[in-house]
């Protein structure tokens, strides 16, 4: 291979990082990059005119890509932003706005949400100094808070943020003089361990290099027309879809029949394919698993291999020379070579990074010119690392155990191994790597025996400082023709570099791409035609794309043909589609803001102006394309004309959007709650309870979208429907009617009148408590019983204690059923529902279910007392049969009736569509913070079914949970308490 | 304030910027993070309107320059130029390398843009600030050279030589350097001009002593000019070529061989091919000792095994009396094919299957074993794969010959019989 004869002149400067003192080179602009030096002047006064394509453009033809492919059935929701994680106030004296991670927040919404694990020990200890009847008993003592008026005034809480909200002196008092004991030992436990996770989260949102490389796959077919898309989609991008596409003269490509697909185990992260020899092979990267198919000539994959990666897998590419093997990179620091037929083989291992320490454990491999030298990449630095295994016959031992031992990734391999590739930089026969490890004075650059640096983030680069690598990609395709095979394409968050392997550290060019996301995509295109120079496709995570011309031979260096560009986004597709209602606009704005993850082009061939299919794939698996058109020399006048959509443009959009209006919004996986609901659905929840209320109308109020038509059923004044009982619609507008005529006051009495009548009772009583768990951030969790029987006392040979149970949980309960004075009781129980003492409702096993069904459903209570009187046969099934008589709760019930109504009408949460299994749980699991405000309506809906504690046998797994649930705050990858809840729901339920 | 001038002005900044990387705790920079803060921040202090609108103009240009419309960034840049009364000095102080680097890049693309423009331009940029000077007038030179325009280049370099600001600093320094190095290039052409009107001219004639007089003159401005930058590490081709062809020239044959070989052979600079190649072709046309020949391209071979001199080594070598050396030339050409640039060379095929033969018959079948067994599980699906086999017997019959001969003497007959008659 010829080298260029002379190269580019370069100050060469070792160092740090952002070393200030040296005169970036690459401080030109990219013309800079166009500027030949004349090698001599001979030729100079022949050839001194600039022979650079000046109007060199990509032209595309519509103003921005266009769907290719329907959206699939899945809703997608955006997940995080930056406005979950970071602190939302301002900083008024600072110059700059910073960064503060919301931990507040995330613990404020723990204490609400799990308030027993927060506070029920010490609920217990501060036991002594409450008063927990109400206020006509006045004490002395100073020390002695009256609950009751506490809990009043926490009936009516209002969640964290809101601006409006109310807070009585007496819960400031009660704030300030417990707080520093309440908050201080579980914000100690877990406001380390939520930063950290925070901190992930934050990370991850800034960069999320999962999809480093991309996720789209241009397979090409038998004719150069033909070629199949390979991509994964589905909400968690779990189906490896292989779509065949036939690519028209004209430009527009034609999906020529369904797709197929492959159900995977995991979502796809990476999707490589290359055709070596012939031989098209397909790479997959998930998570955890790397897997490789094989593409028949008729297009249909064969799987070859899966292979495990225990540390998770962060890159794999396929070997453009052999066919088959794949380098494959661990989170742990190895990098492997594999065939399907050898297995794997460790060829580097180094849990460090290469230039200097950086956290990540991101890292990437490569192949180079050689077949047996690899690159491997971290955020510091690229590495030339040969795999060769040389020398004696010990070696070749080795090599054959490590082969037998490939499947085992995360096991050492044997000695031997590590001593073949180790090098004495002496020199002589024992130092192979030697070879393409350059000069001796290279060999201090690393530990030793693992080659030389490709590419350093440091001086000699004249990185900037926080610069770090994001992708590096080998540009050669293995065939002795392609030029630039021994080129390698450098990115980071500021600039792109193209290096050769042959002239390790020093740049060949440098270009500052400006790019305002992460560039983790790059696809470098064979020459569209004879002498054109090469498009490289620079993606960045957040869609935007450019496109910089590649031109040089063999014996030249590498350099830009003429000033990058860049292409339309997906963004830029807004104006094809038809003006939507907002909160439509709003899902197919935020639609067309997915991040892209993958990138395809393909060049058909063409007899007239060549052409460039560009592919791009969302994270909401939407596959568009795009059409560009090379204008080799637009003349003088090259003002780009502006190009506009064309009625097939925009009939395919709104086609495209139809489709995707048809597909359910993602459930909304918390919103914060800027009033408190429960007071205004309360009218609605009163008719509820009768049954009338359209599904739709409570769904769209809970999910908080925009009220149409349909939600609302027929219109009352159209033609009210002949019901027996009054509908919903013309019950809320007698209800505002009498309240404009001032009448509210006399419509309230009839309503109480109403809703005081027997009712049935199980129906009702699912509803409220569904709904309770749908507020339950509002709400607190745990109620006890208005009921009349005192609470039982603890069977204590009916239940052995869980090794993980706090003491304190069941100490509580037991203290409270026995030292206090039977009138108080009441009072007592409230109190306890109020700072959850106690959670679980499989311990007592012995409560009534009317009963315990109370004590989950804070807010109707006064319902169940009024059921309960209506009903006292059911205090006979408590053990103890004491009832408590009813003069002493109806003076509970006086002082509630102000809240009675409102109480009763716990809406029935819409989002619990009462699956059994939960089956929308697992899919939240994903992000851990998300699950954490999902889970509470679980966990609610299940407490919330009384009848169940009779079944379970002593539940002694669900206090484990609950124990675990504190550990498991910070990242709930798995939520035990779940899992409980699954347990506890297959069960036959009582009084349903 | 943008990206693009916080990268430029990244001295100024660097407090804030570890700030906040702090948060992330791996000292990475992203250039989205204030995108993410200002979909949160609410108070803080606000841009000023100026601020504002300042920063959108610089965001309208580079799109502008990206999507290739040059007359709409020009436009653009005639409101950007405001920046430069900005009242925050620190942003004051990186407009003018901004202005340069985006307005010399319309004025280089504009389609009705000249040479005129473009000086006119370079000129006030250089004096405005101080900061810039070197690197404009640099550039601007360069932008002359590309154009042709030596005498004008020569004119810019010359003014910038002697132009000093405070301290001189190490920065200053190598600019300095590199404007005094891209003289001495000027001048090295204009003596390859007179050199070569001096072979034209007969050696009798009164103009050829005043031509060689002048000739002289210039060879020792130039060593001068060029003599200070290639001592500085860095990657220096053409200034080395010209200034050994001028050393030679004047029969200064030590001087050079200093310049090649401390160009290649400081630790400081990068391993740059090129220099091992200049060495090398310097001592050829020396008549260097085979030796020294071997020597110089052990070390390039140890670079670049796949360079097209290794061939011309091979060749050394196995002239070479030395059995080490013999040994080396089958390392060698084993080396070259193993790129995928090499395989189909066909010179190389020739050589390795005879020198094979040759090896063999000398009876040093380990030095066959010990290349072959690095490669037998992966030569043959590179090189003696049934693909490649169908396919060069298509496109080469020669090569597919040669390979075949190889592929028999290397992996045994079952292989190569098979690829042989296809």
């Amino acid at each position: 291979m010829d080298f260029p004869g002379s190269l580019r002149p370069t100050v060469f400067m070792t160092g740090p990082l952002g070393l200030s003192d040296v005169p970036d080179m690459s401080f030109m602009c990219s013309w800079r990059d166009a500027l030949t030096l004349p090698e001599s002047l001979p030729q100079n006064s022949e050839n001194g005119v600039p022979h650079v394509a000046k109007g060199l453009l990509w032209e595309p033809e519509t103003p921005g890509p266009l769907p290719l492919l329907p959206p699939g059935p899945d809703p997608w929701h955006p997940g995080l932003t930056a406005q979950d994680l970071l602190f939302r106030g301002g900083h008024p004296f600072q110059k700059q706005p910073r960064v503060v991670l919301d931990v507040t927040e995330q613990l404020s919404r723990f204490l609400w949400d799990h308030g027993d694990i927060a506070f029920a020990p010490l609920g217990k200890l501060m036991l002594e100094n409450f008063k927990l009847e109400g206020a006509r008993s006045r004490s002395k003592k100073k020390t002695v808070v009256s609950v009751k008026r506490l809990l009043q005034d926490l009936d009516g809480h209002q969640p964290w943020g809101c601006p409006w909200a109310y807070l009585s002196y007496r819960q400031r008092r009660f704030s300030i003089l417990g707080g520093p004991i309440l908050g201080k030992s579980v914000a100690n436990l877990l406001g380390d361990l939520l930063h950290e996770e925070l901190v992930t989260r934050w990370e991850q949102l800034l960069l999320d290099d999962a999809f480093t490389g991309g996720a789209l796959a241009w397979v090409p077919g038998k004719t150069p027309r033909v070629g199949q898309l390979v991509y994964p989609a589905g909400s968690t991008l779990d189906k490896l879809y292989f779509q065949e596409v036939s690519l028209t003269p004209g430009g527009n490509p034609q999906v020529l029949r369904d797709p197929g697909h492959i159900q995977l185990r995991g979502p796809v992260r990476q999707v490589v394919t290359r055709t070596v020899q012939g031989e098209s092979l397909l790479a997959v990267r998930s998570d955890y698993h790397c897997a490789l198919w094989k593409i028949s000539r008729q297009g249909r994959p064969a799987p070859l291999q899966v292979l495990q990666v225990e540390k998770g897998a962060t890159g794999i590419s396929l070997s453009p020379h052999l066919p088959g093997e794949l380098a494959v990179c661990s989170r742990s620091g190895a990098i492997c070579l594999w065939t399907p037929q050898d297995g794997l083989r460790r060829v580097y291992k180094d849990p460090d990074t290469l230039v200097f320490r950086d956290p990540s454990p991101w890292r990437w491999a490569d192949f180079t010119a050689h077949p047996r030298v690899l690159t491997v990449g971290d955020r510091t630095g690229v590495k030339i690392v040969d795999t060769q295994v040389r020398g004696g016959d010990c070696h070749r031992q080795s090599s054959r155990t490590e082969q037998r031992h490939g499947v085992g990734w995360g096991r050492d391999l044997p000695e031997g191994m590590k001593s073949s590739r180790s090098v004495s930089p002496a020199g002589g026969d024992g130092a192979p790597d030697l070879r393409l490890g350059g000069l001796t004075r290279f060999l201090s650059q690393g530990p030793p025996g693992c080659g030389l640096l490709l590419f350093r983030g440091g001086a000699e680069a004249s990185c900037q400082k926080g610069e770090r690598v994001l992708l590096t990609q080998y540009l050669g395709e293995g065939s002795p023709e392609s030029l630039h095979s021994t080129l390698h394409l450098i990115c980071t968050q500021f600039s792109l570099y193209l290096v050769d392997e042959r002239l390790p550290l020093v740049p060949m060019l440098k270009w500052n791409h400006g790019l305002p996301s992460a560039p983790l995509l790059a696809r470098l295109l064979p020459p569209p035609g004879p002498g054109c120079p090469r498009p490289l496709l620079l993606g960045g995570q957040d869609g935007q794309l450019q496109l910089l011309h590649i031109t040089g031979e063999e014996a030249s260096t590498p350099r830009l043909a003429g000033p990058p560009q860049s292409l339309p986004s997906r963004n830029d597709s807004l104006s094809a589609f038809p003006v939507l209602e907002p909160k439509s606009q709003w899902r197919l704005q935020e639609r067309l803001k997915a991040p892209t993850i993958g990138l395809a082009a393909a060049i058909p061939p063409s007899a007239s102006t060549p052409i460039l299919s560009l592919f791009q794939l969302s994270a909401a698996g939407d596959v568009f394309h795009q059409c560009l058109r090379l204008q080799a020399d637009p003349g003088p006048d090259s003002c780009a004309p502006t190009v506009s959509w064309s009625p097939q443009a925009t009939a395919c959009c709104s086609q495209w959007l139809k489709a995707l209006l048809e597909v359910p919004p993602a459930p909304p996986v918390w919103a914060a709650p800027t009033f408190s609901h429960r007071r205004l659905l309360g009218c609605v929840e009163q008719r509820e309870v009768e049954g009338k209320v359209p599904e739709g109308l409570r769904a769209a109020m809970a999910e908080g979208r925009l009220l149409q038509q349909r939600d609302l059923g027929s219109l009352p004044t159209a033609e009210p429907p002949p019901a027996p009982e009054p509908g919903p619609d013309d019950e809320l507008s007698k209800r505002l009617e009498a309240a404009w005529e001032g009448r509210a006051a006399a419509w309230w009495e009839r309503r109480q009148g109403w809703s005081s009548g027997p009712r049935q009772q199980p129906k009702r009583h699912k509803r409220r408590t569904q709904l309770s768990s749908t507020f339950s951030s509002l709400s607190g969790r745990l109620e006890l019983s208005d009921a009349t029987s005192p609470p039982p006392s603890p069977d204590p040979e009916a239940r052995p204690r869980p090794p993980g149970t706090p003491p304190s949980q069941e100490l509580a309960q037991e203290n409270w059923a026995r030292g206090v004075p039977s009138e108080r009781q009441q009072t007592l129980r409230d109190y306890m529902a109020k700072l959850p003492l106690r959670e679980d409702p499989l311990e007592d096993a012995s409560v009534p279910p009317s009963q315990t069904s109370s004590i989950r459903a804070t807010r109707s209570r006064q319902r169940t007392l009024q059921d309960n009187t209506a009903k006292p046969p059911l205090q006979m099934d408590t053990p103890e049969g004491v009832s408590v008589p009813p003069s002493q709760t109806s003076s509970i019930w006086a002082t509630r009736s102000r809240q009675r109504t409102l109480q009763d009408n716990t809406a029935k949460p819409p989002l619990q569509r009462d699956t059994p299994e939960g089956a929308s749980v697992p899919l939240f699991q994903t992000s851990s913070i998300r699950a954490t405000r999902f889970r509470q309506q679980t966990l609610q809906d299940n407490t919330a079914k009384p009848p169940l504690q009779r079944d379970t046998p002593e539940g002694a797994f669900v206090p484990s949970s609950q124990t675990s649930s504190i550990q498991a705050t910070p990242s709930r990858q798995q939520t035990p308490v779940l899992s409980g809840s699954q347990r506890i729901r297959k069960k036959p339920r009582m009084g349903f | 304030m943008s990206d693009f001038s916080e990268e430029l002005i990244k001295s100024t900044t660097e407090d804030d910027q570890g700030e906040r990387c702090e948060l992330s705790g791996t000292g990475m920079h992203f250039p989205w993070l204030q995108k993410h803060i200002e979909t949160v921040a609410t108070g803080g202090k606000k841009e000023k309107d100026f601020a504002q609108t300042t920063s959108a103009c610089l965001s309208f240009i580079q799109e502008a320059l990206l999507k290739h419309q040059w007359q709409q960034a020009a436009e653009y840049m005639h409101s950007y130029l405001q920046v430069l009364e900005d009242s925050d000095s620190c942003k004051r102080q990186a407009a003018p390398e901004i202005i340069w680097k985006l307005g010399s890049e319309i004025l280089y693309y504009h389609p009705k843009s000249n040479v005129e423009a473009f000086n006119t331009f370079a000129d006030r940029m250089k004096n405005i600030g101080v900061m810039n000077y070197l690197k404009i007038s640099l550039q601007h030179a360069l932008y002359l050279l590309h154009h042709g325009m030596l005498e004008d280049a020569n004119r810019n370099l010359s003014q910038a030589e002697t132009w000093r600001y405070g301290e001189k600093s190490s920065s200053q320094e190598v600019l300095i350097n590199l404007i005094q190095a891209y003289k001495g290039l000027l001048q090295y052409y204009a003596w390859s001009k007179k050199k070569m009107e001096l072979s034209q001219l007969d050696k009798d004639d009164y103009a050829y002593n005043t031509a060689s007089q002048n000739m002289l003159d210039h060879s020792w401005k130039t060593s001068v000019n060029l003599g200070a930058l290639i001592q500085i590490p860095g990657v220096w081709d053409p200034f080395v070529k010209g200034y050994v062809e001028m050393l030679e020239f004047y029969g200064d044959q030590d001087g050079a061989r200093e310049v090649l070989t401390n160009y290649a052979y400081d630790e400081k600079f990068p391993s740059n091919p090129n220099a091992h190649i200049y060495l090398y072709n310097f001592l050829k046309r020396e008549k260097a000792p085979r030796e020294k020949l071997i020597s110089v391209l052990k070390i390039l071979y140890q670079i670049v095994p796949s360079h097209k001199l290794m061939l011309e080594f091979h060749r050394l070598l196995r002239k070479s009396e030395k059995e080490e050396h013999h040994k080396l030339g089958l390392e060698v050409l084993f080396g070259v094919l193993d790129f995928a640039g090499c395989t189909k060379n066909i010179t190389a095929w020739k050589y390795l299957a005879k020198y094979l033969r040759q090896t063999l018959m000398g009876s040093h079948l380990a030095w066959v074993q010990e290349e072959w067994s690095s490669r037998k599980n992966w030569w043959p699906g590179f090189h003696f794969s049934y693909f490649w086999a169908k396919s060069d017997w298509k496109e080469d019959k020669a090569l597919a010959c040669e390979k075949a001969l190889v592929a028999g003497v290397l992996s045994g007959k079952g292989t190569w019989l098979c690829f042989l008659f296809i």
